[in-house]
């Protein structure tokens, strides 16, 4: 009795300085973070894509503010061109609004904007179901092969070092293949199951040096069992890392997910996604070029504001790259 | 160091094997290889499921199959593709193709990329600063296949249009002067009168260079010729002396002007040999001319003599370069007349059965490289520059840069020899990371260029859940990348000496 | 060509055997902690210094602009340094001995503020070009820096870093450098130094590191060796060697130290003269063991107050200052150790004092009360906590 008093005495006054220790820490995480001018226009911007996207045209059944649906046809309107407009009339353009389709239309007459809308929201969950996993994949494997060393080490590691060797877009194509007709949960799940190796990487290094510091050394001393210290010690002060790695993930998984429609081992017709529409659409550059031009943008806008993110987070956990030295 | 190359030869061999392994299962899994048959309606369907069955051994287990694969690869026979065909015979026209993209855009986005990061490190905070990290977080944005498409788009079939009368207009010009204003402004620190005046420098500079070429359609019929070939020769070894071994000194100065006199005279007096070289031909001048190097700064050099010759050969090879870029342009006319005025090609690595002399056949062959290898690069280029720049951030803030520049080091001697070298150890990591990302690139590069390349044989592979190509493709790259990994590997242990090869 | 060191040294000033143990035997009185780091320096000096001031700093101030404010690191410090004397910088860490040295060096960051005036030999160093300052770099004004572990390039031998040395100031072959900086390493003592030259800093221990820091500071025959904290990141069993070698080294090549450290038994048994720098401002300055016995201003009886004590036995407890020191940003008005000092007094919170002569000659404090600290034997009773003085 006295001795489990003794044990978890100082181990929850630990986890009470702890907590006090994470909520300056985390204004200052936070304050660090609003202060970086991109990251804020990015996450502005991807929520402006996200709420676009799955309110425009609904998500689920729930039925969006968009009156046309990404599947069906309709009489084509100016040759499919786009009606956006946005050029006002005293600069000698048609003033602004949207029109009919804002985005044109396809070759066989589906409004486009519903479509982009509908790829968006494919690539969208495809690359965030890929960042979870791999995040959540590879920082058990990072971690316990951090942690434990020895055997286990050497055995994930010797795993890791495979998988790292074939590079991503070819596993990850072969994974497409498989599992692209499957819909976009299944395919970003299994995406999620092939890339987590690099995310491994990283957090076995992060641990490796956390675990000689003495904060584990005393809870080590202290007889606190591997489990918890792996998680309520060490995991702790990797957050930071985890946190921008994932992100970081969650773009370069647009791309891939992109990629892979675009070689036809992604998200296969009819249902889309913003890398499978180009691929549709490929040889319309010289003819219809908007069916080419707005997946294209959103792809970098999603991204773009994803990296964005990334860095503002990599600054507001990572004070040592703070503008001036004092 | 033999031991150690040794070494991880051995562990790459087995970590490459387990990759074949897992790749081979997952290809094989990946869909029904007689998918298409099934459909086929043709009387013939039972007897051609039947023959490729047999050819692919569909009656076998998986691991069974990937053990005759192994076995027979062993003995070099990489077997035949789904239909027939001999792998080895496809790979071999493949191969050279996609190497070829591949390590040109390696290693230009090496090269670009750590120079612009260094040099976006050393100027933080500027305006050059700011703008290549917003480029570079866009190109990390930036879907490879969608560039690719556009670049094809914009640079190849419009700039083609253009070359038939290759005048900018004078708006343009205008943009390309402000763009070099810009450029010159933001790479200059110091007050605001400073900077506008290097900005003034650069709008006149290149508002009158683009002025000159438009003028006398230089873009149709391009070239250098001996002045510009000596200018930049001359420009260049003041440059590299001043890098190397400081202006205070006149030996090494002298060296290196030397050189670049010498080899601007030799792109004449060498005229016999530059008409039609060989590759052979180019590597043996190439060789000359480090020796050659080598000879003047030794002679030259005076005390500073390691200096002077690091300066010279590095003279002496950009002087060499210019020559042989100056010989790519003077053919450009008439290569660009043989392929009926579209010298920049958008369809596969080389103009079927063309001929030509050596600088023709290069040019078509960098014609066709030239738009595959910019659409690659781009985001290796991005993160070079983000790695380099933030490495030199780091390594300029530490306490041996602040000794070498207590001991009164010129910042230059800083830079290069303390900081430069410490910077690029990090570097050498991502290469080897990086090179597995540019592999993957040139799959969807290469399909969006319609090269029949190694990138190709594996998406056909993969379509047709045929694993014997998809396997040669992966024990080419992944082998390249076990290689690649390896020179990093080297190459970190010669940079770093707390790193020693056992 | 410079011409190696050839000053003849003289063994017995270097010998502790022959230290006359009681010199000092007030100061030692306050300083047992001393004795143990460093067996008592001998400032029986081989040359005495003289009166010429070499280097002479006029109201030196560095601010850093951050986001948070202007961080007022060193606010208006003027010292003067004697040929061959050692000079000793002491301060918590951030009370701007460092930061005011790198002024001197001209190491600070670009983003750095600095006004006033640092004359080497007459001439403004502030004002030079950047060219000329470089030439004095190294040459005429050398520094060591804290931490051996990191001020070595990883990447190059020992040899080059000292033959880089001089080639910085000096076109010779590169021979001849090499070969005085294997006479350098001989004179700071590693052995097999020819073999030395081609070892990387991985393959020294600290204590080796910094003696070829000392060697690396010493190769151009300097007038002035800055040593910032130089014994701070080694082993303790360390420390006394490298300080001994350090003077050993000085008397060799005949050069003046500014020596910085925060341990004040480094400078009793080292330093001819002390400035005792807080929050930015030298606050008192004079000969070693008039500061050291009789000090004027509080915070430096505070100090010597808050080293511990063999002597006393179990019975006196360690004094620390109470507080911490302000921030440099939104520093308080009055004097900036008025929120921790005993002596505290209206005055001290609205008028920040001047460092002023003080009873003796030479001996300045900036303190409005440093006669109170005269009236007393031992000036630091102040900071005896109550309990101590009921007992």
């Amino acid at each position: 009795m006295t001795l489990s008093a003794q044990a978890s005495g100082p181990d929850t006054g630990a986890a009470q300085g702890m907590t006090i220790v994470a909520r300056t820490q985390g204004q200052m995480i936070r304050r660090r973070f609003f202060r970086h001018r991109a990251a804020l226009a990015g996450m502005i911007l991807f929520g402006f894509v996200v709420v676009l996207s799955f309110s425009s045209i609904g998500f689920m059944g729930v039925p969006g503010w968009w009156d046309k649906s990404y599947l069906t046809t309709g009489a084509l309107v100016n040759q499919g061109k786009p009606t956006l407009s946005v050029v006002p009339e005293f600069l000698g353009g048609s003033g602004i609004h949207l029109g009919e389709h804002p985005f044109g239309q396809d070759d066989i007459g589906v409004d486009y904007f519903a479509k982009t809308m509908r790829g968006t929201q494919q690539s969208i969950i495809v690359a965030f179901l890929v960042a979870i996993v791999a995040t959540t994949v590879g920082t058990l494997v990072g971690a316990v092969s951090g942690y434990y060393r020895g055997k286990t080490e050497a055995v994930l590691m010797r795993f890791t070092d495979v998988m790292i060797t074939i590079p991503v877009l070819v596993i990850a194509a072969v994974v497409g293949r498989r599992f692209g007709a499957s819909g976009v949960v299944v395919l970003g799940v299994f995406i999620g199951l092939v890339i987590w190796p690099s995310m491994a990487r990283l957090l076995r290094g992060e641990f490796l040096s956390l675990r000689e510091k003495e904060f584990v050394e005393a809870a080590r001393a202290l007889g606190t069992s591997a489990r918890r210290i792996i998680f309520r010690h060490i995991l702790p002060n990797t957050v930071g890392v985890i946190i921008v790695s994932a992100t970081l993930t969650v773009a370069n998984a647009v791309l891939l997910e992109s990629a892979l429609s675009f070689l036809g081992l992604g998200v296969q017709a009819p249902d889309t996604s913003l890398g499978q529409l180009i691929n549709e659409y490929r040889t319309a550059m010289v003819t219809r070029p908007w069916l080419f031009w707005w997946p294209g943008i959103f792809i970098i806008a999603i991204a773009l504001s994803i990296n964005f993110i990334g860095d503002g987070l990599r600054d507001a956990f990572d004070p040592r790259q703070t503008r001036v030295r004092a | 160091m033999i031991v150690f190359i040794a070494r991880r030869l051995v562990i790459s061999f087995f970590v490459l094997l387990a990759a074949t392994f897992i790749i081979y299962v997952l290809t094989a899994l990946s869909g029904d290889p007689l998918e298409d048959l099934r459909q086929d309606n043709s009387p013939q369907k039972a007897q051609k499921i039947a023959d490729r069955s047999e050819r692919m051994q569909l009656d076998l287990p998986i691991p069974v199959r990937y053990l005759d694969w192994l076995g027979r690869t062993v003995r070099g026979d990489l077997g035949v593709n789904r239909d027939g065909q001999d792998i080895a015979t496809i790979l071999g026209d493949a191969l050279s193709a996609t190497l070829q993209l591949v390590l040109a855009a390696t290693v230009l986005a090496i090269t670009v990329g750590v120079i612009i990061g260094i040099v976006s490190a050393l100027r933080q905070y500027s305006g050059f600063d700011y703008t290549v990290t917003f480029a570079a977080f866009v190109c990390f944005s930036l879907p490879l296949f969608w560039v690719a498409v556009m670049l094809k788009q914009y640079m190849a079939i419009e700039f083609n249009n253009w070359l038939k009368n290759p005048v900018i207009p004078f708006p343009v010009i205008g943009l390309l002067a402000l763009l070099g204003g810009l450029i010159f402004g933001a790479l200059t620190t110091g007050d605001r009168k400073r900077r506008l005046m290097a900005f003034a420098v650069g709008f006149v500079i290149s508002g009158a260079l683009f002025t000159v070429l438009s003028s006398t359609r230089w873009f149709a019929d391009p070239g250098l010729g001996l002045p510009l070939i000596l200018a930049f020769g001359l420009a260049s070894a003041v440059g590299f002396t001043a890098l190397s071994a400081g202006l205070q000194y006149r030996g090494p100065l002298y060296a290196a002007l030397a050189a670049a006199v010498i080899g601007a005279m030799c792109s004449e007096l060498l005229n016999p040999l530059l008409i039609d070289p060989t590759w052979l031909e180019i590597g043996g001048l190439v060789l000359l001319t480090v020796a050659v190097c080598v000879g003047l700064g030794y002679g030259l050099g005076g005390l500073q003599r390691r200096q002077a010759i690091i300066a010279t050969v590095l003279t002496g090879l950009f002087t060499g370069g210019m020559v042989f870029l100056d010989r790519m342009l003077q053919a450009f006319a008439s290569y660009s007349a043989s392929v009926r005025g579209r010298p920049i090609s958008t369809i596969g690595a080389r103009t079927p059965n063309y001929t030509g002399d050596f600088w023709q056949l290069n040019l078509d062959s960098a014609g066709h490289l030239l738009l595959p290898s910019m659409a690659l690069i781009l985001i290796s280029l991005a993160t070079y520059t983000r790695y380099s720049r933030a490495s030199m951030l780091e390594v300029m803030n530490q306490d041996y840069v602040r000794t070498g520049r207590a001991k009164g080091l010129p910042e230059r001697t800083v830079v290069v020899k303390h900081a430069f070298r410490n910077g690029l150890i990090p570097i050498t990591t991502l290469m080897a990371f990086d090179f597995a990302g540019v592999i993957g690139g040139a799959v969807v590069t290469e399909t969006v260029f319609g090269w029949r390349g190694m990138g190709f044989m594996f998406t056909k592979g993969l379509e047709e859940v045929d694993p014997a190509p998809v396997m040669a493709f992966f024990l080419v790259t992944g082998t390249a990348i076990v290689i690649f990994n390896m020179i990093a590997d080297i190459l970190y242990a010669y940079l770093d000496p707390r790193i020693r090869l056992s | 060509m410079t011409t190696p060191p050839n000053v003849p040294l003289d063994p017995q000033a270097l010998d502790p055997q022959t230290i006359d143990p009681h010199a000092y035997e007030d100061a030692a009185h306050l300083l047992d902690s001393a004795e143990e780091v460093h067996v008592g320096r001998t400032l029986q000096d081989a040359r005495p210094p003289s009166q010429e001031e070499i280097l002479r700093v006029e109201n030196l101030t560095v601010e850093f602009p951050t986001e948070d404010g202007v961080v007022h690191a060193v606010r208006g410090v003027s010292y003067g340094l004697r040929e061959r004397e050692v000079l000793g910088i002491v301060g918590e860490s951030g009370s701007g001995k460092s930061v005011s040295s790198l002024a001197v060096m001209g190491l600070l960051p670009k983003n750095a503020r600095v006004k006033g005036r640092i004359l080497f030999r007459g001439d403004d160093m502030l004002k030079m070009s950047a060219r000329k300052q470089r030439g004095l770099r190294g040459r005429k004004i050398a520094m060591i820096f804290q931490d051996p572990m990191t001020a070595l390039n990883p990447v190059h031998s020992i040899g080059d870093q000292l033959a880089e040395a001089v080639l910085a100031h000096e076109l010779m072959p590169r021979k001849t450098a090499l070969a005085r900086a294997k006479e350098m390493l001989d004179l700071v003592g590693i052995p097999q130094a020819e073999a030395r030259l081609r070892s990387y800093p991985h393959e020294f221990s600290g204590g080796m590191r910094q003696r070829a820091m000392i060697a690396m500071a010493v190769i151009n025959n300097p007038d002035v060796i800055i040593a910032d904290e130089p014994t701070t990141a080694l082993d303790v069993t360390v420390q006394a060697q490298i300080l001994e070698k350090l003077l050993e080294v000085k008397d060799a090549v005949n050069a003046a130290i500014v020596l910085i450290t925060h341990d004040l038994g480094v400078i009793a048994g080292m330093a001819h003269r002390v400035l005792v720098m807080y929050a930015g401002r030298p606050v008192e300055l004079g000969d070693t063991d008039p500061v050291f016995e009789e000090p004027r201003m509080p915070y430096t009886a505070g100090l010597l107050g808050s080293i511990p004590s063999l002597e006393g036995g179990g019975s006196s407890r360690l004094r620390p200052i109470k507080g911490t020191p302000p921030s440099l940003i939104n520093l308080p008005t009055g004097c900036p150790f008025s929120p921790r000092c005993p002596l505290a007094t209206d005055v001290c919170r609205e008028q920040e004092p001047p460092l002023a002569e003080t009873d003796s000659g030479g001996h300045y404090a900036a303190c409005h009360h440093w006669d109170k600290l005269a009236a007393v034997e031992d000036p630091t009773v102040f900071f005896r906590t109550e309990s101590e003085t009921v007992a």
